[in-house]
């Protein structure tokens, strides 16, 4: 058959179903509302997982998209968390100070900075903040975290090998500790130990940044790393370093260079592993797209069976709607209709059905996916890509489960159809 | 009056008819349908009905038939054989020179599509449609393209009269102009017969009258019609009465009274 009397014959039956749904308001409603939630669900899901996804892009982008970070352990791997456990990583050395610098001077990095992170409380005069997190960096965090600070400055490499106590605080900790006022020179007491504020930095917002307080709405400082070791308890075992490629260098050949640097410091013979770990972006976001794929699995199962519910439900229409229109298919015959056409017009008046349903199920996605996005810190924002699959899936669906419907159609016997009353 | 005395009287007035010589008839381009021997059986649970016994039926290029009978005479299976919705048991049917007894369903639609144009006694528009889209429908079958198609059925619609009624719906309509339109579906196509089976059954006498001055229009303009009736003033239309009883040809006779009014 040609193409266009094809074409021609599926809008036929788009418009007849869209007749036989105007007919039945009521029996196409329930029908398509198994559809509709099934595909509701999965892409509010969707949103959701795919808005932290950008966002968390984002602030990856933000670290640098070529930065990676030295870890002792494996961030991938969970398994190891029972102290039983024979789990080598655990003997893994922390990067040393040492070893730090020895990164710094490799050709190939643009700057390397040390970071633990901790929290603790911090008094201004009457202000009181318990459990205020801080990072304790080495004087080029300045670089690799591309801050911005405004007023004031941060410390030097000088003031950081002092163990100056100095702190840099962010706009939230000013305004909490200080109000209004001008925090410049201003002395705060951390874990006791009385600090001297030389700057405030901002943070960009980031929904990852959010979730793990230290986002802009978190009140947050940074103080040099040998002050932190001096001065406070911190767990000295739990410290990473960023590091930042020169520009002309890949993310690769940087890592090359600081695998060999370590292996060769650490005496590490040909063949044994590494007793540290190289986490590139890359990386990071598979351990994020590992979490929400699971999530997503379970997204799918349910739209699954949404589907599977709107399409009993379209055998069920379409069952009654073929026996109600037995004479209208008597009719489309004698005018000329063959099976084909008939079991054609049959699948697509089903997939209509089901389209309109994964339709109507992304138009309330889209709203509460709005909803979400305005009412929760969650950036939720639906994929192109889901709206299609949808699409398909639904009207896939349609044309699976009208298959049976549609051949009941198709078969029937012209001048017994013609009869029927 | 009942369809038996009707026969009886059609019949008995001899004067007015002329015994129709098909024998010699070939499957040709003047020849629209030529049956021979024509069978149909129905196994009704084990009993077999034999509704055709051996019908051989000719019927030329731009005629103007009857097929009569009481109810249980065969008519109505011979309508469906005519019209290919059925296939026969036994014989032949050769519809536009194209032996069309032994196709397949497929091939019989698009005989259907091609070839007929049907006219049924109720109507049998598409309630949802509107009038031009009903009459649109055969060209969407043909595979014919939407702006032709919206051309070609307007153009059938302005000859049975309806030009102004093609966007209303069957239910808009009179039962007249419902008949109408779906006289206009059945020409859209340029069908070699028009088939119509009890056209008047469900109007009354004025607008009976009516439709029939559409037929007869019709065939004075060189389109062949068959139609299906048990009423003699119906039939008295036709220029060719077939009478069939219990499955075969009772009578097969001109019309004298109005073929020669016409002066043929």
């Amino acid at each position: 058959m040609k193409f266009f009397a094809r074409v021609s014959m599926a809008l036929e039956g788009v418009t007849i179903a869209f007749e036989a749904i105007r007919g039945n308001k009521v029996r196409a409603a329930l029908t398509i509302s198994g559809v509709a939630v099934g595909v509701f669900v999965v892409v509010t899901m969707a949103a959701a997982v795919h808005g932290i996804r950008e966002s968390f892009q984002k602030d990856l982008d933000e670290f640098g998209a070529t930065t990676f970070q030295i870890n002792r352990r494996d961030p991938g791997n969970n398994q190891c968390t029972s102290p039983d456990d024979p789990c080598p990583d655990r003997k893994n050395p922390p990067v040393s100070l040492d070893e730090l610098h020895a990164i710094q001077d490799l050709p190939e990095v643009a700057s390397a900075v040390a970071r633990i992170g901790n929290q603790g409380t911090m008094i201004y005069r009457d202000h009181q903040l318990k459990a205020v997190g801080y990072d304790a960096y080495t004087s080029d965090w300045i670089r690799t975290d591309r801050a911005d600070i405004s007023p004031g400055r941060s410390f030097t490499e000088s003031e950081d090998q002092s163990a100056a106590q100095l702190i840099i605080v962010n706009d939230t900790l000013k305004s909490q500790l200080f109000g209004d006022s001008d925090p410049l020179g201003k002395e705060i007491t951390l874990e006791g130990k009385p600090f001297t504020v030389i700057g405030v930095f901002h943070t960009k917002a980031g929904f990852l940044k959010t979730l793990n307080g230290t986002g802009p709405d978190n009140p947050r400082a940074i103080i040099p790393m040998m002050t932190a070791w001096r001065h406070l308890s911190v767990y000295k075992r739990g410290i990473s370093v960023a590091v930042m490629p020169q520009p002309s260098v890949t993310r690769d050949e940087a890592m090359d260079a600081v695998t060999a640097l370590l292996r060769s410091r650490r005496g590490i013979k040909p063949g044994a592993n590494n007793s540290f770990y190289l986490v590139g972006e890359d990386r990071i976001m598979d351990i994020f797209n590992q979490f929400f794929g699971a999530i997503f699995l379970v997204g799918i199962t349910l739209s699954g069976v949404g589907l599977l519910v709107g399409g009993v439900g379209v055998v069920a229409i379409m069952m009654i709607s073929v026996t109600e229109r037995t004479r209208e298919i008597g009719v489309r015959k004698a005018l000329g209709a063959t099976s084909a056409i008939i079991l054609w017009q049959f699948l697509v008046e089903a997939a209509t059905l089901t389209t309109l349903g994964a339709a109507i199920g992304l138009v309330i996605g889209a709203v509460l996916s709005w909803l979400v996005k305005i009412y929760t810190p969650i950036p939720a924002s639906i994929p192109p890509e889901a709206v299609l699959v949808a699409l398909v899936a639904a009207a896939g669906t349609g044309i699976l489960f009208g298959m049976m419907p549609a051949a009941r159609a198709a078969r029937m016997d012209p001048v017994e159809s013609l009869r029927h009353e | 009056m009942s369809p038996q005395t009707d026969d009886v009287a059609l019949s008995t007035t001899a004067e007015r008819k002329v015994v129709v010589q098909s024998a010699g008839a070939q499957p040709d381009k003047d020849w629209v349908i030529v049956t021979r021997g024509l069978k149909r059986e129905y196994d009704m649970g084990g009993e077999i009905v034999r509704a055709l016994q051996g019908v051989d039926l000719a019927i030329r290029k731009n005629e103007y038939v009857a097929i009569m009978g009481p109810s249980g005479s065969g008519k109505s299976t011979l309508m469906n054989l005519i019209g290919c919705l059925d296939t026969p048991n036994g014989g032949e049917y050769w519809l536009s020179g194209q032996l069309v007894s032994t196709m397949k369903d497929d091939e019989l639609a698009r005989v259907r599509n091609k070839e007929i144009g049907f006219v049924f006694q109720t109507f049998n528009l598409l309630p949802r449609a509107t009038a031009l889209h009903n009459v649109e429908l055969p060209l969407v079958y043909a595979g014919v393209g939407s702006a032709e198609r919206k051309e070609r059925a307007m153009e059938a619609l302005t000859k049975v009269q309806l030009g102004d009624r093609a966007m209303h719906r069957p239910n808009e309509l009179s039962g007249g102009q419902r008949q109408r339109v779906a006289i206009a579906r059945a020409l859209v196509n340029r069908p070699a017969i028009l088939l119509a089976d009890e056209p008047t059954g469900n109007l009354d006498s004025t607008t009976s009258e009516e439709i029939m001055r559409v037929f007869e229009t019709l065939a004075n303009t060189g389109q062949t019609v068959i139609m299906v009736t048990h009423e003699p003033d119906i039939a008295a239309h036709a220029r060719r009465v077939v009478v069939l009883r219990d499955g075969k040809i009772a009578s097969d006779e001109r019309n004298q009274k109005v073929t020669s009014s016409l002066g043929l």
